[in-house]
């Protein structure tokens, strides 16, 4: 018999991976969801920013979530400089797809070696008051370590879906991919457009690091676990949409919570994903996609 | 009122040469047709004068509200942002932003950007279909709806001179007429320099003031006036089958 207490906090367990989730895959939305960039190495930013906040942490004892926001900025030129260098050798000779892939891949490997290199290949954890503690209501069970990070994804969520929804730049991200030319006769460079787009997904990074180290300890390649969900999620919640991309990652993180707390661990991301890809058979424009 | 110059302009795509030393103007407040059939250049012309393709010779002025410049070598959103504004041919909107989110972008332009909220409203009483669909994907319309929307798009930018590039094509005749007309109204509203290139005869002379016709990048012929161009013997054989 099962318990309903016991499926019940397995689904809110999963309501606050899902929501983690998507503060990594956000990134990608942005790069890969909107300017068709295949940034492979995002996850491997996330993980930079897991260790910023690391160091912080514990260097000055400053709070992780802050820790993430105050190296956002620099994490916001490091994109500016990635995407010109990606632009430069690759997207202006329209060759982007292949060897984009090939170069992000290289971005991957050599973030990881860098991390390998100047922090050692330990595992890192912070702390935090929030990070031992949880609240209980109602017989549910919810880890500080979890419900933070949660309700930090979701304000970031929310808040870059405003800036793209009213903001004049934010629009003309959501343009950019769609006709370039176009955009040109509107009076906006579409390069100017990728550039800040790619630096404000690579600043995500920095927060989704935060939120990382905040949920489990941290080693140098464990950005690799996510590179798949967090594509998985941006294709099947629609190119382009947050929401849509936040949907997705809530049900891949209640289906693996429900799999591995009533069955077995090993098969939750296997189950997670057959229980996602269907919807691309139904909804070939993803869950929330703009589809014609 | 405000006027664009072109003189000499030769221009091309690799070692193939489309415009041949073509000098032309559109002087101010005027509606000009560029007359021909495709492939003899008119879109190339106008693609030099947005600056999206980089003549080989020659120069293109533009004179707006008393000051003059040069446009051969600026960047395209320089061009924009000086007041020249193009519905380029095939219409080209953001087929995934709805029809709002559409005049929104064109309104980037940074003096347009304080009157957006004003130039929506002009745009829905001018063109009411837009109204109603104002959530609608732009690329779920109709041809003559995507066809109001981006001439409506355009004019979200405030210019001084408006490039039409053929407004007719893939168009019912019915939807043709009307966009024409529309045309005229809006540049009589906004007082408007226009340029439209057009290989509808018949049309683009029911609106302009004076034409060129076009023939392997030159300009073979000018009309001063639509009845010169519409008695020209080289114009009846060549376009309109007579």
């Amino acid at each position: 018999m099962v318990d309903p207490l016991a499926v019940l906090n397995a689904v809110v367990a999963g309501v606050l991976l899902g929501g983690f989730y998507a503060a990594v895959a956000l990134g990608i939305a942005i790069a890969f969801g909107m300017l068709d960039i295949p940034n492979l190495a995002h996850p491997a930013f996330v993980v930079v920013g897991a260790f910023a906040t690391w160091l912080l942490n514990s260097h000055f004892g400053i709070d992780p979530v802050l820790a993430g926001f105050l190296m956002a900025p620099l994490f916001f030129l490091l994109g500016l400089a990635l995407y010109r260098l990606y632009h430069i050798c690759f997207e202006r000779r329209g060759e982007a797809s292949l060897q984009g892939l090939a170069f992000f891949f290289g971005v991957l490997f050599i973030t990881e070696v860098g991390l390998v290199l100047s922090a050692g290949a330990d595992y890192r954890s912070v702390s935090a008051p929030y990070i031992g503690a949880s609240l209980s209501f109602a017989g549910m069970v919810l880890p500080g370590r979890m419900l933070v990070p949660f309700v930090v994804s979701i304000a970031m969520i929310g808040l870059l879906h405003r800036f793209l929804a009213r903001s004049f730049t934010g629009r003309a991200i959501l343009a950019v991919s769609q006709d370039q030319t176009a955009l040109r006769l509107m009076g906006v460079s579409p390069i100017r457009i990728k550039t800040l787009a790619f630096g404000l997904a690579n600043a995500t990074a920095s927060i989704a690091g935060a939120l990382l180290i905040i949920v489990e300890p941290v080693e140098p390649s464990i950005g690799r676990d996510f590179i798949g969900r967090a594509f998985a999620v941006v294709v099947l919640g629609g190119m382009g949409s947050f929401y849509g991309m936040l949907l997705a990652s809530l049900i891949l993180g209640i289906t693996e919570s429900l799999v591995s707390d009533m069955w077995n661990p090993s098969w939750a991301p296997a189950i997670a994903f057959g229980f996602l890809l269907p919807t691309l058979a139904f909804r070939s424009g993803g869950l929330l996609g703009r589809k014609l | 009122m405000s006027s664009l110059s072109i003189r000499n302009l030769t221009a091309g795509y690799g070692r193939v040469r489309v415009l041949a030393d073509l000098s032309m103007e559109v002087r101010g407040g005027e509606t000009v047709a560029l007359l021909g059939t495709n492939g003899n250049g008119k879109s190339t012309l106008m693609r030099c004068v947005m600056g999206l393709l980089k003549p080989a010779a020659g120069s293109i002025t533009a004179e707006i509200d008393g000051r003059t410049h040069e446009l051969a070598g600026a960047e395209t959103e320089e061009i924009v942002g000086l007041g020249i504004a193009m519905v380029p041919e095939g219409r080209r909107l953001f087929p995934r932003l709805s029809v709002e989110e559409n005049l929104t972008i064109g309104a980037s332009r940074r003096v347009a950007r304080r009157s957006l909220a004003r130039n929506i409203d002009f745009c829905f009483e001018t063109f009411p279909r837009l109204k109603e669909r104002r959530s609608q994907l732009a690329g779920s319309m109709s041809g003559g709806e995507q066809q109001m929307l981006a001439l409506a798009r355009a004019l979200m930018s405030e210019p001084r001179i408006l490039l039409v590039d053929e407004p007719s094509v893939g168009l019912a005749p019915l939807m043709v007429r009307r966009t024409i007309e529309k045309i005229k109204e809006l540049k009589e509203e906004k007082r408007l320099t226009v340029l439209m290139a057009e290989q509808n005869f018949h049309q683009a002379l029911g609106i302009a003031d004076r034409g060129y016709v076009i023939v392997q990048g030159r300009i073979v012929f000018t009309g001063n006036s639509t009845d010169e161009l519409n008695d020209n013997e080289l114009i009846k054989k060549l376009y309109m089958g007579l």
